[in-house]
């Protein structure tokens, strides 16, 4: 076999042509005479909404969009100015701030407005209010699911299994209404088989982590690497996308190649990146070798690492199980068991916490997070904070410092030990 | 031999030289500055003249703080928590905890016995609770920062001062003072502010005596008083404790370049 690399880069090209694809039939639905559902990524029940005819938009998406192009900014003030305070959420800003100048992407897609707003993941309070300011502007329907959130640490009852499958039911009846279709039922099946594969893969890959060193970086890279899970998820070309990248990370095992030069320290990143400064972020891990080899953000979409999957057998059920499961549903005691298993799990050396200022339901409970780590487990915490929309709140040299000195501290205590 | 470090920090720039026993032979300080360069090469000009040495021969130099990618003459770079750790442990080797106050950090730092850094934790995005936040106060009652602290250790009255905030403290002082109340309990009141949000920051990373309590700010002896009554502790603070930073930074350059020489040493 040849060693020469041959599908470096293709998952990037790749994603690149689905996305462009997915906005540009996006754009067309309204004249094609497809209806829009917007739904949010936690949770998502994209596939039964594509089997009731429907394009989906996901407004959380948009705004990382927006971040990363550095224009959320801009929509920001504009949200501002409307009268939303400096304390609201600026993926939430953002999109109203996006859909007062036009709805439009920052590469110019026009995107077209909802038909049915479906709120998904009930867990975060304001995304109810952002999808209910939504549903008062454009005038649209808005359904709500009620995913309760998980006590305990012994995953979902099936009372509450029963309760959300319920729920699914009465969404594909509201569907039915918009759309003024039948709920293809074999069509969903098909694409929950298709997602249970892209699953499979999803989640070879990001085991590969555990390779010394590791052929990905599980959080700067794994964020792109999650887009077609999290958007076209059950489609032809989410598969398509996840057989290329598995293909193109075992080569990088192969060939033992991983995104920085040399893998100096491993680490476990919890929280959202700082899009707006995405590139600058990530550089000042990489000054350092530093390689996130497992991260909880990658997983937002869903905690399918663990062993979850979606059932073509069974595909109620088991969305209603994965809606259930997905992070941020999650208590405090299942994610900090989650960071601890991925320390354990993919030889971490130290666990950094980005917090963000605009998700109280990502953030609160971080600073104890960091404190029981360090305390509890002896294990080496940083914890920095900016933002994951809103450009304002990242201060560069007081980042830069902070991690600077964590890696300073994990290098010069492995020189005096001798390892 | 001779090596140096040089502290660039966000209100101050200092130099500290060091001999080759560890000895601190010269020091330098002005404020930064917008030409962070030329504050670096001046700090250490001077720190070399008071050590009566030429600057060539210091042999190995290290920046640390905010500016220390732009100190010119540096080898190397060290975060100036790397170095505050560092400095204390030098000094007081039973430091276990430093708290450093500077112009616009307060850093808690938890280390080791060799004055490695085992957690830190700092202020965020907010300037309250640092040096600035007494400069701000000096300022609106007429009197300069280093008159401060001896004037709050004549308090009598206890009085709480509540804000949080650099800016809106100043309206607060003129509130207490419209008031008639004195400006040694404002004062003192004001350092307390300071003290608790501090003791906050040394929760967070455990705080273990003993205390060593670095930075501009340690040289108050209000504040050096206001901290130890919150912590119901004494706590170290030395002659040196502005230099602290660079200290530290001097010290790792004594190592690197004794290292250096080793190496070129068997290399022969």
């Amino acid at each position: 076999m040849s060693s020469e690399p041959r599908f470096q880069g293709s998952g990037v090209q790749l994603q690149k042509e689905l996305l462009t694809d997915w906005y540009r039939r996006l754009a067309a639905a309204p004249e094609e005479g497809r209806k829009v559902a917007y739904l949010f990524i936690s949770g998502n029940v994209g596939e039964l909404l594509q089997a009731c005819g429907m394009d989906l938009v996901f407004p959380e998406v948009n705004a990382l969009q927006c971040g990363i192009k550095k224009v959320a900014g801009e929509n920001i003030l504009e949200a501002e100015d409307l009268g939303y305070s400096g304390d609201v959420c600026g993926y939430v800003k953002n999109d109203i701030g996006m859909m007062l100048k036009g709805n439009r992407m920052p590469h110019g897609t026009a995107l077209p407005p909802p038909d049915l707003l479906v709120c998904n993941y009930a867990g975060c309070a304001t995304y109810l209010r952002w999808f209910e300011a939504l549903a008062e502007f454009w005038g649209a329907e808005m359904v709500v699911v009620d995913v309760p959130y998980l006590r305990g640490t012994a995953g979902p009852t099936e009372q509450e299994v029963d309760y959300v499958e319920r729920q699914l039911h009465e969404l594909v009846a509201a569907c039915e209404r918009v759309t003024g279709q039948r709920f293809d039922e074999s069509a969903y099946r098909a694409a929950i088989a298709r997602t249970k594969e892209s699953e499979d893969l999803w989640v070879e890959v990001l085991h590969s982590a555990r390779n010394r060193p590791s052929p990905i970086d599980a959080y700067f890279e794994a964020v792109f690497f999650m887009a077609p899970m999290y958007v076209m998820r059950g489609t032809e070309g989410c598969l398509e996308y996840y057989r290329a990248l598995h293909r193109e990370v075992m080569e990088r095992v192969r060939l033992g190649h991983g995104p920085v030069p040399e893998e100096k320290v491993r680490i476990v990143m919890e929280g959202p990146p700082a899009w707006p400064h995405f590139r600058r972020f990530w550089e000042m891990f990489q000054d350092w070798g530093a390689v996130a080899v497992a991260s909880t953000y990658s997983k937002v979409g869903g905690v399918w690492d663990l062993g979850e999957r979606h059932d073509p057998a069974d595909p109620f059920r088991s969305m209603a199980r994965y809606m259930l499961g997905c992070y941020t549903n999650r208590n405090w005691a299942m994610r900090s068991e989650l960071i601890e298993h991925y320390l354990d799990e993919y030889a971490a050396d130290a666990l950094v916490i980005h917090s963000v200022k605009s998700c109280r339901s990502f953030s609160v409970g971080q600073a104890d997070l960091r404190e029981r780590f360090i305390r509890e487990h002896e294990v080496p915490t940083l914890f920095v904070e900016s933002d994951l929309a809103d450009p304002r709140y990242f201060a560069e040299a007081q980042m830069k410092n902070r991690i600077d000195a964590f890696f300073e501290a994990l290098e010069h205590r492995r020189m005096t030990a001798g390892v | 031999m001779y090596a140096a470090g040089i502290d660039v920090g966000s209100t101050q720039t200092k130099a500290v030289v060091l001999d080759e026993g560890g000895r601190i032979v010269g020091r330098g300080i002005r404020m930064t500055g917008a030409d962070v360069v030329r504050s670096s090469e001046e700090v250490l000009a001077q720190a070399c003249a008071s050590a009566e040495i030429p600057v060539e021969a210091v042999e190995y130099v290290i920046g640390t703080g905010y500016g220390r990618f732009r100190v010119t003459a540096g080898d190397d770079q060290v975060t100036e928590i790397g170095c505050h750790a560092r400095g204390a442990v030098h000094l007081f080797p039973h430091t276990r905890t430093i708290l450093d106050i500077g112009g616009q950090d307060t850093k808690a730092i938890r280390v080791n016995e060799k004055g490695e850094v085992l957690d830190f934790c700092m202020n965020d995005k907010c300037a309250a609770g640092t040096g600035r936040f007494l400069a701000a106060a000096a300022e609106v009652m007429g009197l300069g920062v280093e008159e401060i602290g001896p004037v709050s250790l004549e308090s009598t009255e206890r009085l709480k001062i509540t804000n949080v905030c650099t800016v809106f403290v100043e309206s607060e002082i003129l509130n207490q003072l419209s008031r008639g109340r004195r400006r040694e309990d404002i004062l003192a009141g004001v350092h307390r502010s300071i003290a608790g949000r501090s003791a906050s920051l040394l929760r967070r990373v455990g705080m273990e005596p003993e205390l060593t309590f670095t930075g501009g700010v340690a040289r108050n002896p209000g504040m050096v008083a206001a901290v130890e009554e919150r912590l119901g502790l004494a706590v170290n603070v030395s002659e040196d404790s502005q230099y602290m930073g660079a200290l530290g930074a001097a010290i790792f350059a004594v190592e690197r370049a004794r290292a250096g020489a080793s190496r070129q040493e068997a290399s022969r």
